[in-house]
């Protein structure tokens, strides 16, 4: 499946070579820094300026009936894939449990979250079994539920985190990841360990801090104009959401899982990888693991470590904005900026994956009249086809380039806005932004090296 | 030899990550001289 969705041709006909649209783009950035720096003289992103719309349509949006039905299509699609992945045919391309995990659900969801708002929170089947469960609860017991446990802050984020590490082992360490009997259990085993946490410490709490997906799209959400609060849908300034984002523990290693997990998945297309990694695992199976075993050993050596390089380079752009002055410590700052990433992380995201979300989100069209691969045709819609000449190798590689230039500018505007609003001097502001605008141009620079490798 | 003969794909990867070595060096240069000065 990504097989296909990234095996185009090379692109013949770019005007000058890759390499410099890399180049370009570091001037890009360099002329966006200069110009933030002259022209954008005050924070404007620090206020909370959410303002809620009036017009009935959007009181009906946000209605008790049209959350209970988002919720109950979250359910019906969790169910779905759940005995596909148990009841239906084995084959990755065939089951409609593969294709809707990690091609609808992980990468379809980020685009509509990025211009609609948090919409995965409206359909999220745990969220939504967890309230009913909880309301039917409250309803049946005659001495109330107890209170939950107060969320630990030293958790934070880390089990956000350590969840979407896990999804990454899936789709890119298990050499079974992507067979439908196992996406089933693990979504099973998930969705337990996800509603004992939810008895534990609240529906909301936990969907807030340390359900993966909740945390990971409504980071990604925080870029659209549109939030709902309290049952109210708004709208604030763009961007102005990240800037509200409250860093925990463990925000910023999320942000390096979300970035270096795509980091690894470009990394282990190209040369620069499969040639040490065909090495490694001839070393695991010299020490006895069986090839399966090394494979997946190599693979998990090659995430931990793009997910290290993303922290690392991170932490080495905060060291530096720390050495200009100002009093912070380097955690201060790490926390300052880390909403910074997340333009980034959508960049990678959106980049990479560009192509298999055109070409393979097509084959839901066929794999939902036919979930189970077994020959049935629901909607009508089983013998439609993937077109492969919706975007051609060339053009592919300009939306990437636009992608990853667009993520690392708008990063660089929620730095600055930061920077204003941190430091007191104007000068150290911008000096501090030196370092973060060198993060920006290794990042830019690592992305369209992947891009530009994994195409090759 | 071997070097010489891949030197296409090395000095393509090295092309890419150019801009941040220049600029990294030149963000150190600066700092240090800026220190320099402040003392």
């Amino acid at each position: 499946m990504i097989l296909i969705a990234h095996g185009l041709v090379g692109r013949s006909d770019l005007p000058i070579p890759e390499w410099l649209f890399g180049w370009a783009a570091a001037m890009v950035l360099v002329v966006s820094f200069v110009a933030l720096a002259v022209l954008w003289p005050e924070p404007r992103l620090e206020r909370d300026d959410w303002r809620p719309f009036k017009a009935a349509f959007w009181r009906a949006l946000a209605s008790r009936p049209v959350e209970i039905l988002c919720g109950a299509i979250g359910v019906f699609l969790l169910v779905v894939v759940v005995y596909a992945g148990l009841r239906g045919t084995p084959s990755t391309t065939a089951n409609f449990a593969p294709t809707f995990i990690y091609v609808i659900f992980w990468l379809a969801l980020v685009p509509f979250s990025v211009v609609f708002g948090d919409v995965f929170r409206a359909f999220n089947p745990w969220r939504a079994i967890g309230r009913g469960v909880g309301w039917t609860a409250a309803r049946l017991s005659r001495s109330g539920l107890p209170a939950p446990l107060a969320y630990p802050e030293r958790l934070g984020h880390w089990p956000a985190a350590a969840g979407v590490f896990l999804f990454a082992v899936m789709e890119l360490v298990a050499s079974n990841g992507d067979k439908p009997e196992t996406l089933a259990i693990a979504v099973l085993a998930y969705s337990a360990i996800t509603f004992v946490a939810m008895a534990l410490y609240g529906v909301e709490t936990w969907v807030e801090r340390g359900e993966a997906f909740s945390v990971y799209f409504n980071l990604f959400s925080r870029l659209s104009p549109f939030e709902s609060r309290g049952g109210v849908i708004g709208r604030r300034r763009v961007l102005s959401g990240l800037a509200q984002l409250k860093p925990v523990n463990g925000t910023v290693l999320l942000l390096a899982v979300m970035i270096g997990s795509v980091t690894f998945d470009g990394a282990a297309e190209a040369p620069i990888w499969t040639g040490r990694a065909s090495d490694l695992i001839t070393f695991w199976q010299d020490v006895g693991l069986d090839p399966q075993r090394a494979f997946e050993l190599t693979q998990l050596i090659g995430l931990s470590l793009g997910v290290l390089l993303v922290y690392g380079f991170y932490r080495l752009g905060v060291m530096g904005a720390k050495s200009v002055g100002g009093g912070f410590t380097t955690e201060q700052l790490a926390r300052a900026f880390v909403h910074s990433l997340v333009p980034i992380a959508l960049a990678y995201v959106a980049a990479h994956y560009f192509t298999l979300l055109l070409f393979q989100g097509q084959s839901i069209a066929f794999l939902a009249s036919d979930p189970l691969g077994d020959g049935s045709d629901l909607f009508g819609t089983a013998d439609s086809q993937i077109d492969y000449t919706l975007v051609g190798a060339t053009a592919t590689w300009y939306w990437q380039v636009g992608f990853v230039v667009a993520g690392h500018v708008t990063a660089l505007i929620l730095a600055h806005d930061r920077a204003l609003a941190l430091y007191e001097d104007a000068k150290l502001a911008v000096r501090s932004q030196y370092w973060m605008l060198a993060v920006m141009v290794g990042f830019t620079s690592l992305a369209l090296f992947l891009l530009s490798q994994a195409n090759a | 030899m071997t070097l010489v003969a891949h030197a296409g794909h090395w000095l393509t990867t090295i092309a890419y990550f150019l801009p941040v070595v220049v600029f990294l060096a030149w963000l150190v240069v600066t700092q240090v001289k800026e220190r320099r000065r402040d003392r």
